[in-house]
C-alpha cells in the first residue's frame, strides 16, 4: 500500500476493484465504513455480487480479464471531460515528457515488438532528451508527442460502447463509475484504490495495476491522505517477506539478483545505479552501491572486504533472461530437474496454478522438506489422490513449526508497518521456531563443510551466523542486523557514530564497508532508541489523519503515506487544507516524514527554487510515471484477452491475447480458449472464514463449521439451463482437471452480455484440499487453474480461465 | 510488551464485580458463562499480530500460567488499526494453537514407504543437511554454458515463506542464497 | 441502568467474527456442518451455537440486496422465557446488565414450553434438556468488558452501553438511514436488550426477527407476547 489502512478513512471514493475487503480485509471495513458514514462512495467492480457489494453504494459487473478495458475507458472519461488535475499532472508526472520517433502503437502492438521471441525491444519508447541529458519536456502539455497527448490518442479507442461490449458492463453503469471516481481529480478530494489479487492473477496483471496508477497520477491521488494504489495483501507477512525478497529475481531490499554478465561487483553496480542528470532529480536508487556493500557486510561480516568485492562472487547468479520464478520452479520440477525441494511454510501442492502438474512434479524429487503446522496436502502429496505410495521414491521431512505466537519477532502488515509480537503460550509439543530450524540447519550444514570440504564452500563457510543467544534463535539479534550497525567509527557532518552502534537511519549508510545493514528499507526500525516495532504510542500526528506515528514502526523511515511530496503544491502548500499530509513551515516539513526534507519546488514569491527535488524520488527522472518504459507488455496497458477466454476475438484490437505473455509446454499444460467442452469462464477467490489454501484454516473446527465444504457459485441462469439446483454436489471441469462442490445458486452472480452473446461466469474459492476435512472430498480450485503468467511478474492467470459445470 | 492502563483495566479490572452473578443467592451456575467466568483473571498477558490476511490487527493472548496453554485470544483495545476487532479467522486464533490435529513431532517418510515414522530433531537436522551438501556438491555450476561464473545450484529449489518473521525471511534467504540456490519463491508469486 | 447492545444491520458485512468470538469466549465446540448452498452456516442455533449471521439474498425494488442479521437472543426487558419458566434458580434477568441468563438448573423446566414462549424462537435445549442462548457475556460485563460479539465486530455494526444510551444512539442512526432507506426501523426497541435497525421490513431479515411479525405461534407464545406487547399497531411507535 502507499498509504496504510487507517488512511482509508480519509477518502472521498473508495474503488474496490480486483478485490472484495469486507471477506479478504475485513477490518479494512472499520475504515472504509467510517469513510461512508462521513458521506464517502464506495464502488465495488466485481463479476460476482459480494460482501463487499453488498455494502457498496454502487456495484457494478464487469467479466473477469476485463479491468484494462474498464479502466482505459475511464482514462479516457477522465481527458475528454478534463477532470484531471492540471497542475499535478504537468509538474510532478512524466506527462509533459517528449517521446522520442521510435515510440508507436498500431494493431494492438506496440513498436520493438519481436514475434519471433515474443519480446518488446523497449529502447524503442525512450523519452527525447536534451543536450544535457535531460527529458525534454513541455509543461503547457501541448505537444503532440508529449506522454499526455499520446495518452489521449492511445485510449481514444476505449469508448463506454466498445468496453461495454468488451466487459459486459452497462453503458450506463461504466459512465457512473467513470463520473464518481473522476470528481476525485477536484482539489480537495480523495480517491483510492484497493486492489488484491482480482487484478495481479491475469497475463495482464501487472497493467491492470499501472491502469489505476495512471489514473490516480491523473487525478492527483497519489501522495494524499485517502488516496494511493493500495494493494491489499493477502498474508500477514507477505509485505515483510517480499521486502527481504524470498523471490529469485531481488535481493533484500528489492536490489537486483546477479546475473552472469555481472562478473564483478562494479560490474553489477554499475548496470543497476541510474544516473539523472537533471539536478532537480533526487534519483534515490543513486544510493544502490551503499544498500548493496551494506547487505554484502551482513550477509559475510568481516569476510566481505573491499578486496573480494565484498563477497560478492559468493552470491549465486542467474543467467540474464531466464526466468526461474514459480511457473518456471514447476516446470522444472516436473521436467525432473531438482532433487531436494524445501517447501518451508507453503502449501504449493494446493496453492499454485495448475495443482495436477505441481503435484505431478514433487513425484520427482529425491527428497523435500515440509515446514508447516499441520500435515497437508504437500508433505503427503504421496499419499494424495491419485498417487499410490510405492511407486513414489520421494523422501519427506515434515517439521513442526509453532504458531505465531509461541514464538517472537515481527511482521509487516499491508500499509508496510512492522510490527513485534510476544510468545504466550509454550511451545507445542516438539514444535519450533522457523528460526530455531533454519539456524540450526545453516549451522549442521557449515559444520559438514567445514569438516568435509565440498564444491565452493567459501559462501557457507563465510555466512554470518551469528543469531543465536543460549542455543536458540534470537530474532532480535536478526533484527538488529537488518537494520544494520556502524562496523567502523564513522563521521557524518558533525556527529561520529561509534563503532558497533545501530545506524539510525539509511541515510547513513556507505558504500565503503563501514556499515552493515541487512536490509536497507528496514534501517532505522531497530536503533539504539530501541525496537521501534514494538511501540504502542496512541498520539496521532499533528495533521490528525490517523497516522499514529508512534505505533510500531513503517519503512521507509516511518513515512505513513509515501510520495507525500506530491501532496503539496510547488510552493509546499497541502492540496486538501482539511486532510493535509505535509507542510512547509518556511524552513521545513511538518506533518508526516517527507519523502526527503528538501525545500518545496518554488519559493513563497513563486520564484524556482534549486535545492528542491521533484517529488517522486524513486523514480529515475523523479515524476510519476503516466508513461512507463519499464515493463515487458508496453508503455501503456492495452486491452487484451486472457489465455482462456470465452470470445473469438480481441474486439479492441487484431492482438487477440497478450503477445509477450510465457507459454509452458508441457503434457500438463493443456490451454482450452473458445473450446465448447469449457463454456463458461471461471474464476477464484477466498471467503472470510478461510485463508489461503486453507491450511492455517481447514484443521479448525470453528471456521469449518462457518465454511465446511468446496463450492462454486452460479447464477440461477446457469443452474436452470444446467438442470442444477442449490446444495447439490456437481462436477467442475477446465482443460487441466476437475474438482466436485456444492453448487451454490444464487442472484449475486449475473450472465454477461459480451458483444451480443450471453456468457455465464462461476466462482470457485481456492480454500481447500484432499487433507482436510478429513472426509478427503475436498479439493483445490487450483486443479482448474492454467499455468498462464503475467510477463513481468509470471503471476499465474488463477482469476479467469475456462470451465465447465456438469452433474455428478 | 507496554500493557496501557487501560488495557490493563480492561482485560484484569474490576474482577471482584465479576462474583456478582454467582452471588445473588441461588446459588446458580449458569450453564456456560459460570465456568468460563474470569477465566482470564490469573493468566500471562502477551500481544501479538494476527497471523492471517495482512491488515496486521492486533491481539491479546491469554495463557495459563500453569499449563503454558492459551486459554484466549482477542482483540486487542488498544491496538490502533483494529480496536479490539477481530474477523471470523482473527478470533478463531485460540484454535490455531490450541488444535490436536497440530504436528508436534518431526515426521519422515521414506522412499515408497506408505507411512510417516516419528523422528528426533537432532537426526532430522542432521539428514537434511546431508542431503542438501550432497545434492549440492553434485549440482553446483560454477560456470554456465557461456562461461560465465554462476556459482549457483539448480539442483534444488525453495518455497515459503510469508508465514514466517521478518527475521526468520532474513536469515532463511541468506541460508539459500548462501547455498547458490537461484529458484527462491514464495507466496508473494502466486 | 441495564445495559443493551444496538446492531446496525446496515453496516453489518457478515464476516462472522461475532460468530466465533461468541464461541471462542464461551469455549463452545463446533457443529458438524455441511454446505447447503449458502453461505450462512449453521442451519440453526443450537446448544453450543448462540449466534449466527443470517444472510438473505433479496430483490427489493429491483435491486438485489444481500441481507445480514447477526441474530441472538434480545434479552427482553421482561422475558418471556423467565415468565412462563417462573423459577428465578433456572431463568434470571440480572437486573445490573439486563442479561437474561439461563442457569444449569433449567434441566428441569420444559425446554419446549420455554422455546416456544421466546418470540425470537432463541432457546435450545442440551441433551440432558439444559437449555442455553446467549448470556450477554455477563462475565465479561460484570467485569468492565464488552460482550465478546461486540469487541471484535469490525464496523462497529454492534455497539454496546446503557440501555438509554444504545436507544439514542440507534434512533439517531435510524433518522440517518431513513435518508437512504425509506422503510428502515428499530425492532422492538421499547422492549428489548439488542435493538436492531434494519434497512427493510424485517420480514426480508429472518423469520424471527421481530416479534410482531412473527407468524405460526401456538397458544403458549401468544400468551406470552401479549403479556409482553402492546398492541401490534403501536409496538415502535415511540421509536419510529
Amino acid at each position: 500500500m502507499t498509504n496504510h489502512w487507517i488512511d482509508l478513512r480519509n477518502s472521498d471514493v473508495l474503488l474496490a476493484m480486483g478485490s472484495n475487503p469486507a471477506e479478504n480485509h475485513p477490518i479494512s471495513f472499520k475504515y472504509i465504513t467510517q469513510a461512508q458514514l462521513n458521506g464517502a462512495t464506495l464502488i465495488s467492480v466485481d463479476p460476482r455480487f459480494t460482501k463487499t457489494s453488498s455494502k457498496a453504494d454502487m456495484y457494478v459487473p464487469l467479466r473477469s480479464g476485463t479491468d484494462i478495458a474498464f479502466l482505459g475507458g475511464m482514462i479516457k472519461y477522465i481527458l475528454d471531460n478534463k477532470l484531471y488535475d492540471v497542475e499535478y499532472v504537468a509538474n510532478y508526472t512524466n506527462a509533459p515528457f517528449i517521446l522520442g520517433k521510435d515510440f508507436g502503437f498500431k494493431d494492438g502492438l506496440f513498436s520493438g515488438y519481436d514475434k519471433a521471441k515474443r519480446s518488446y525491444d523497449s529502447k524503442k519508447w525512450a523519452f527525447e532528451m536534451d543536450a544535457n541529458g535531460v527529458p525534454k519536456m513541455d509543461r503547457t502539455l501541448k505537444d503532440k508527442r508529449c506522454v499526455l497527448s499520446l495518452l489521449k490518442k492511445h485510449y481514444e479507442r476505449y469508448t463506454t460502447k466498445l468496453v461495454s461490449k468488451i466487459t459486459g458492463t452497462s453503458e450506463a453503469d461504466l459512465v457512473k463509475v467513470y463520473k464518481a471516481y473522476g470528481a476525485t481529480g477536484a482539489k480537495g478530494k480523495a480517491g483510492t484504490s484497493m486492489y488484491a489479487m482480482g487484478w495481479t492473477q491475469h497475463t495482464v496483471g501487472v497493467q491492470n495495476i499501472r491502469t489505476m496508477a495512471m489514473i490516480q497520477l491523473l487525478l492527483g491521488n497519489m501522495g494524499i491522505a485517502g488516496g494511493g494504489v493500495n494493494a491489499m495483501r493477502g498474508e500477514s507477512n507477505v509485505q515483510g517477506s517480499t521486502d527481504h525478497c524470498l523471490l529469485w529475481h531481488i535481493l533484500p531490499g528489492y536490489l537486483k539478483i546477479p546475473s552472469a554478465a555481472d562478473d564483478s561487483l562494479d560490474t553489477y553496480l554499475t548496470k543497476n545505479t541510474p544516473v539523472s542528470k537533471d539536478p532537480l532529480s533526487a534519483n534515490w536508487w543513486q544510493n544502490y552501491p551503499k544498500y548493496t556493500v551494506s547487505l554484502l557486510k551482513s550477509f559475510f561480516g568481516d569476510k566481505a572486504q573491499k578486496e573480494n568485492g565484498f563477497g560478492f562472487n559468493w552470491l549465486p547468479k542467474v543467467d540474464n533472461g531466464k526466468d526461474y520464478s514459480w511457473l518456471s520452479l514447476f516446470d522444472e520440477m516436473y521436467k525432473g530437474a531438482f532433487k531436494g525441494f524445501f517447501a518451508w511454510g507453503m502449501n504449493p501442492a494446493c496453492s499454485g496454478a495448475n495443482s495436477n502438474k505441481t503435484r505431478a512434479a514433487m513425484t520427482k524429487l529425491d527428497w523435500m522438506v515440509n515446514v508447516n503446522l499441520f500435515d497437508n496436502e504437500t508433505g503427503s502429496f504421496w499419499r494424495g489422490p491419485g498417487m499410490n505410495p510405492k511407486d513414489i521414491k520421494t523422501e519427506v521431512f515434515m517439521l513442526p513449526a509453532c504458531v505465531s505466537y509461541e514464538k517472537e519477532g515481527s511482521i509487516s502488515n499491508s500499509g508496510r508497518w512492522m510490527q513485534w509480537r510476544y510468545p504466550g503460550p509454550k511451545r507445542l509439543g516438539n514444535s519450533l521456531p522457523d528460526g530455531d530450524m533454519i539456524v540450526e540447519l545453516g549451522l549442521k550444514i557449515k559444520e559438514l563443510y567445514a569438516k568435509e570440504g565440498g564444491v565452493f564452500p567459501e559462501p557457507i563457510l563465510n555466512l554470518k551466523w551469528d543469531y543465536m543467544t543460549h542455543h536458540e534463535f534470537d530474532p532480535h539479534k536478526a533484527a538488529k542486523e537488518i537494520n544494520g550497525y556502524f562496523l567502523k567509527d564513522v563521521t557524518i557532518k558533525d556527529t561520529t557514530y561509534k563503532a558497533g552502534t545501530l545506524v539510525p537511519s539509511f541515510a547513513m549508510l556507505q558504500a565503503d564497508g563501514s556499515t552493515s545493514s541487512a536490509n536497507w528499507l528496514y534501517c532505522a526500525s531497530y536503533t539504539e532508541k530501541g525496537n521501534m516495532a514494538a511501540r504502542r504510542g496512541q498520539e496521532d500526528a499533528v495533521n490528525k489523519i490517523g497516522l499514529y506515528p508512534e505505533y510500531a514502526w513503517c519503512w521507509p523511515v516511518n513515512r505513513r503515506i509515501i510520495y507525500n511530496r506530491a501532496s503539496v503544491d510547488l510552493k509546499g502548500n497541502p492540496r486538501d487544507e482539511k486532510r493535509w499530509v505535509i507542510k512547509w513551515t518556511g524552513d521545513k516539513w511538518i506533518g508526516d516524514v517527507p519523502d526527503g526534507g528538501w525545500p518545496p519546488l518554488q519559493n513563497a514569491d513563486g520564484t524556482p527554487n534549486p535545492a528542491s527535488k521533484h517529488p517522486f524520488i524513486m523514480r529515475k527522472h523523479g515524476h510519476g510515471q503516466i508513461f512507463g518504459p519499464g515493463l515487458k507488455d508496453g508503455p501503456f496497458p492495452e486491452h487484451y484477452e486472457p489465455t482462456e477466454c470465452p470470445v473469438e476475438k480481441n474486439f479492441m484490437s487484431k492482438q487477440f491475447v497478450s503477445p509477450v505473455a510465457p507459454v509452458y509446454g508441457s503434457d500438463k499444460d493443456e490451454i482450452a480458449t473458445c473450446d465448447p467442452r469449457f463454456p463458461y469462464i471461471g474464476t477464484t477467490y477466498r471467503v472470510v472464514e478461510h485463508w489461503q489454501t486453507g491450511l492455517m484454516t481447514r484443521p479448525q473446527p470453528w471456521l469449518m463449521e462457518l465454511q465446511p465444504q468446496m463450492f462454486v457459485e452460479m447464477s440461477e441462469e446457469l443452474a436452470k439451463l444446467k438442470g442444477i439446483k442449490t446444495g447439490e454436489r456437481i462436477r467442475v471441469s477446465s482443460a487441466r482437471g476437475s474438482v466436485d462442490c456444492v453448487a451454490m445458486v444464487t442472484k449475486r452472480f449475473k450472465p454477461f452480455k459480451i458483444a451480443g452473446n450471453t456468457v455465464h461466469e462461476v466462482g470457485v474459492p481456492w480454500h481447500f484440499g484432499w487433507r482436510w476435512p478429513e472426509s478427503g472430498a475436498e479439493e483445490s480450485a487450483n486443479l482448474l487453474t492454467p499455468a498462464a503468467g503475467d510477463p513481468n511478474t509470471r503471476i499465474p492467470e488463477s482469476k479467469a480461465f475456462m470451465c465447465n459445470v456438469s452433474k455428478i | 510488551m507496554n500493557v496501557t492502563r487501560r488495557e490493563f483495566i480492561q482485560i484484569t479490572g474490576a474482577t471482584a464485580a465479576g462474583l456478582a452473578v454467582s452471588g445473588i443467592g441461588f446459588g446458580l451456575s449458569p450453564v456456560k458463562s459460570h465456568a468460563q467466568m474470569l477465566k482470564t483473571k490469573y493468566a500471562k498477558q502477551t500481544t501479538t499480530i494476527c497471523c492471517y490476511c495482512a491488515v496486521g490487527c492486533g491481539a491479546i493472548v491469554h495463557t495459563n500460567k500453569e499449563t503454558g496453554r492459551a486459554i484466549n485470544v482477542e482483540g486487542d483495545p488498544d491496538h490502533v488499526i483494529n480496536r479490539g476487532s477481530l474477523c471470523a479467522k482473527g478470533a478463531s486464533l485460540f484454535q490455531l494453537a490450541e488444535n490436536k490435529n497440530r504436528l508436534t513431532e518431526p515426521m519422515y517418510r521414506a522412499p515408497y514407504s506408505d507411512k510417516w515414522q516419528k523422528v528426533s530433531w537432532d537426526w532430522a537436522i542432521e539428514e537434511i543437511a546431508k542431503r542438501v551438501k550432497k545434492t549440492r556438491d553434485a549440482g553446483f555450476t560454477l560456470k554456465n554454458d557461456k562461461g560465465q561464473m554462476v556459482n549457483r545450484t539448480t539442483a534444488m529449489a525453495s518455497c515459503g515463506s510469508a508465514a514466517m518473521d521478518n527475521e526468520e525471511c532474513w536469515i532463511y534467504q541468506a541460508l539459500m542464497r548462501a547455498l547458490g540456490l537461484v529458484y527462491i519463491e514464495h507466496q508473494a508469486r502466486i | 441502568m441495564s445495559k443493551a447492545i444496538f446492531v446496525d444491520t446496515t453496516t453489518c458485512t457478515a464476516c462472522r467474527g461475532c460468530q466465533i468470538a461468541c464461541k471462542q469466549w464461551h469455549g463452545l465446540p463446533a457443529e458438524q456442518t455441511t454446505n447447503r448452498g449458502t453461505f450462512e452456516n449453521p442451519a440453526d442455533l443450537s446448544f453450543n451455537t448462540y449466534k449466527i449471521v443470517r444472510m438473505r439474498e433479496e430483490v427489493i425494488d429491483g435491486k438485489l440486496n444481500w441481507l445480514f442479521f447477526p441474530e441472538q437472543c434480545r434479552h427482553c426487558l421482561e422475558p418471556p422465557c423467565r415468565d412462563i419458566a417462573q423459577d428465578e434458580s433456572s431463568i434470571f434477568r440480572d437486573e445490573r446488565t439486563g442479561a437474561v441468563i439461563f442457569t444449569a438448573n433449567s434441566k428441569s423446566l420444559n425446554a419446549q414450553e420455554i422455546t416456544e414462549a421466546c418470540p425470537y424462537n432463541i432457546p435450545r435445549a442440551g441433551e440432558d434438556g439444559t437449555l442455553a442462548k446467549c448470556d450477554l457475556c455477563n462475565d465479561r460485563v460484570e467485569n468492565g468488558l464488552l460482550p465478546a460479539c461486540v469487541q471484535t465486530c469490525p464496523t462497529g455494526a454492534m455497539s454496546f452501553g446503557d440501555l438509554e444510551e444504545m436507544r439514542d444512539k440507534a434512533k439517531k442512526r435510524l433518522e440517518v438511514v431513513k435518508q437512504k432507506y425509506p422503510k428502515a426501523m428499530l425492532l422492538d426497541a421499547d422492549d428489548v436488550s439488542v435493538i436492531y435497525l434494519v434497512a427493510y421490513e424485517p420480514k426480508y431479515y429472518h423469520e424471527f426477527a421481530v416479534a410482531s411479525r412473527s407468524t405460526g405461534y401456538d397458544m403458549t407464545r401468544k400468551m406470552a407476547l401479549r403479556k409482553m406487547f402492546r398492541p401490534l399497531a403501536n409496538i415502535m411507535s415511540s421509536l419510529t
